[in-house]
């Protein structure tokens, strides 16, 4: 009886917005303007329009049909018992690391896997490494930071500047970088201390903009606009790529034919090593003392002020831990690039890494590594659609985030147990006011 | 302890001594909470002092410390009117974040203890240990590994409790830690807290400041009572001489002007 009567419901909701779609729909599709021989002439379309209001009666009509199926499915579930033990998902959950990892360790001698797949997933793993690191800031301490590209900008920067005056090679500069990185993102962390939630976010977006505007003026030290080119590129412990070959030379020296596929095969593994690196740092701090005390800030500043933290401290390691990362990602992007400028470090390039770490799941290491995955594969996957390709990738994040409100991995792994590990649920977790 | 033109809290000067329970309590707005924040660092009072001796002759100034030393150095620790746990965090979790300092401790070694080894590991598994006797002692043992902001209200208040002992203090500040329990809680509140009393975290004993507006709370477990009436003290003594003090009685009642006078005369004729 109900069931008949939420269905005549359905059909008189969908009917309306059939109706809706025809009244919008007669002047827009009905109609169409043809430059005839004697000025304009209005040719009737009534097929187009009939299939349009159709197709809006019938997506009404079925999204209507979705959101009570649904409803009546939260209702079963409310009335059942409580499942007790892990869930299907879950199981799966698991797979999906060990699966994600082999997959890009392996992605380079995967039959069928060229120079393009080799470099679309070393971009894919450097959104990757700078989502984790700014996973640590945003996720962890929940200080909410619109300027990370800054230490990006400095990482590789530093590294270019030190290549060009010092002669360094990246292996000594990868450090140095970080260590750079680190003194700006503790720089930025001094003078935002008392600052939370928007206004730091304004402050931390000054901040991005303001390195990037001194890149873009300093011409005698960065070259301005021109940016810097000629930057070194690695070489494997001391041993060049080249495509002469010869002695002293990658392939010379293990007897191999020089191929440009080396090259791209070693910054791959490269940056590969650098997000594990940033990924095993993190898994280990979460369960160091500073790694609590980050989650402690985000959940409850007063609270930890109460139990002696040092508010200074935490946010400034999680700053500088933070922005280490972000230094030592942009030393690759130098490396691996050759040439850098201002246009690379723009806000956009902020806003595309913290998306990562907000449609990942804050704090959710898995979650971060498989959104940058979405979000820059995506990017390349749609490129055929051309000038659809933004409206495309905006709708699906929409979709991503109406499906799940906090972001794709949205449980949080306790850091320590005393019986076995559970996951703490998601609607538990604070987002951090800092 | 003054606010623009509002003194909060004028001229205030009790002691809370070793080993007992101290409890202030007075009307709604008297300022028993401000005083607990500019003991907590959380206010830097305009004027006076407040000074800290431990069992073993260490001095503190309060009002000198930055924050985190009070709690760290000076080892005085607190609870909150509304609690305040790490919600998203486990039960476990919030125990361990309290122990951060002296986890800290061993920050030197920080690579050693990234890679899981070193001292650092064996002081963690001590701190886990003190976490699951502090666990037993507020009946939470069970719910160690589910989120805090998970557990029933009452829970909540006694791993607040169980959160600020976990940071070994000399004194205890409680903020109402018996509202909104029922009766059977409340009873065991009270055996927690005379356990905290004589033994503390460290076998020593722990002194505690308590604001607590139930009074039969108060006086079961207060060995010394504090009174403040718009910030002022009116009254200091034991639970039974506060009981009887007419002073306290007509800042709690709320009587009428000449019934005040009355007992201001009567008051001034002893």
């Amino acid at each position: 009886m109900a069931r008949a009567a939420s269905l005549a419901h359905l059909v008189k909701d969908a009917g309306l917005a059939a109706l809706v779609a025809l009244g919008v729909g007669a002047p827009l599709l009905g109609l169409k303007t043809d430059a005839a021989d004697r000025g304009l002439t209005l040719v009737p379309r009534p097929g187009l329009l009939l299939a349009a209001v159709a197709a809006v009666f019938a997506g009404r009509l079925l999204f209507g049909l979705f959101l009570a199926n649904r409803r009546a499915a939260a209702a079963r579930v409310a009335d059942a018992p409580p499942r007790i033990g892990p869930s299907p998902y879950a199981r799966i959950g698991r797979m999906v690391a060990p699966v994600l990892l082999a997959l890009s360790v392996l992605l380079p001698v995967i039959p069928g896997v060229g120079r393009y797949e080799i470099d679309l997933g070393t971009l894919v793993l450097t959104y990757v490494m700078l989502g984790w690191g700014l996973n640590i800031v945003v996720g962890l301490a929940g200080l909410l930071d619109l300027g990370y590209v800054a230490f990006y900008a400095v990482g590789a920067y530093g590294y270019a500047l030190m290549a060009k005056f010092f002669d360094l090679s990246f292996w000594a500069a990868l450090p140095l970088t970080g260590l750079f990185a680190a003194t700006w993102g503790i720089i930025l962390g001094f003078p935002v201390l008392r600052l939370r939630g928007d206004y730091l976010a304004i402050v931390t977006l000054a901040f991005g903009e303001i390195i990037r505007v001194v890149l873009l003026n300093w011409t005698t030290l960065t070259g301005g606009p021109n940016g810097m080119s000629g930057i070194p590129r690695p070489t494997f412990f001391g041993l060049p790529f080249s495509m002469a070959g010869g002695e002293g030379t990658f392939a010379g020296f293990f007897g191999l034919e020089p191929s440009p596929l080396h090259r791209i095969t070693f910054l791959y593994y490269l940056i590969l090593a650098l997000a594990l690196v940033t990924n095993f740092v993190t898994i280990r701090l979460r369960r160091h003392p500073v790694g609590r005390a980050w989650e402690a800030l985000r959940e409850d500043e007063v609270a930890s002020r109460a139990l002696g933290l040092s508010v200074v401290a935490v946010k400034l390691t999680a700053f500088a831990t933070g922005a280490m990362f972000g230094g030592f990602a942009g030393a690759f992007f130098a490396t691996r690039q050759g040439f850098i400028s201002p246009e690379s470090f723009t806000f956009i390039e902020s806003a595309l890494i913290l998306a990562i770490v907000v449609l990942g799941g804050m704090g959710s290491q898995l979650g971060v590594a498989v959104a940058a995955t979405l979000m820059i594969g995506g990017f390349e996957v749609f490129r055929g659609l051309d000038e659809y390709r933004m409206l495309v990738f905006g709708l699906a994040m929409v979709a991503i985030m109406v499906w799940r409100p906090r972001g794709l991995v949205s449980s949080r792994e306790p850091s320590v147990s005393l019986g076995a590990r559970r996951s703490v649920g998601g609607e538990h977790v604070a987002e951090g006011k800092g | 302890m003054r606010f623009g033109g509002l003194v909060a809290v004028d001229r205030l000067s009790f002691e809370a001594a070793r080993g007992e329970i101290t409890a202030i309590i007075g009307p709604n707005g008297a300022g028993k909470t401000t005083v607990f924040n500019c003991l907590t660092g959380f206010y830097r009072p305009t004027g006076g002092s407040i000074t800290v001796t431990h069992a073993g002759g260490a001095r503190f100034r309060l009002e000198r410390l930055p924050q985190h030393r009070i709690a760290r150095d000076a080892r005085i620790a607190r609870t909150f009117q509304n609690i305040r746990l790490f919600g998203g965090m486990t039960v476990l979790e919030n125990l361990m974040v309290a122990q951060h300092n002296r986890l800290m401790r061993e920050g030197a070694r920080l690579p050693l203890a990234l890679l899981g080894f070193g001292p650092y590991m064996r002081r963690e598994a001590q701190a886990i240990d003190r976490a699951r006797f502090w666990l037993d002692r507020t009946g939470l043992a069970a719910r160690a590994d589910d989120a805090a902001a998970s557990l029933p209200y009452g829970a909540q208040r006694r791993l607040e409790i169980a959160r600020a002992m976990c940071t070994e203090p000399q004194l205890l500040c409680l903020d109402e830690p018996a509202a909104g329990l029922n009766p059977r809680e409340s009873e065991e509140l009270n055996a927690l807290l005379r356990f905290i009393r004589d033994h503390g975290a460290d076998g020593h004993g722990c002194s505690i400041l308590l604001i607590e507006h139930d009074m039969s709370v108060v006086m079961a477990i207060s060995d010394h009572i504090v009174v403040l009436d718009y910030g002022r003290k009116i009254a200091d003594g034991a639970p039974a001489a506060i009981r009887e003090d007419p002073k306290v009685i007509a800042a709690y009642l709320g009587v009428e002007e000449e019934e005040a006078l009355a007992v201001d005369a009567a008051l001034h004729r002893q």
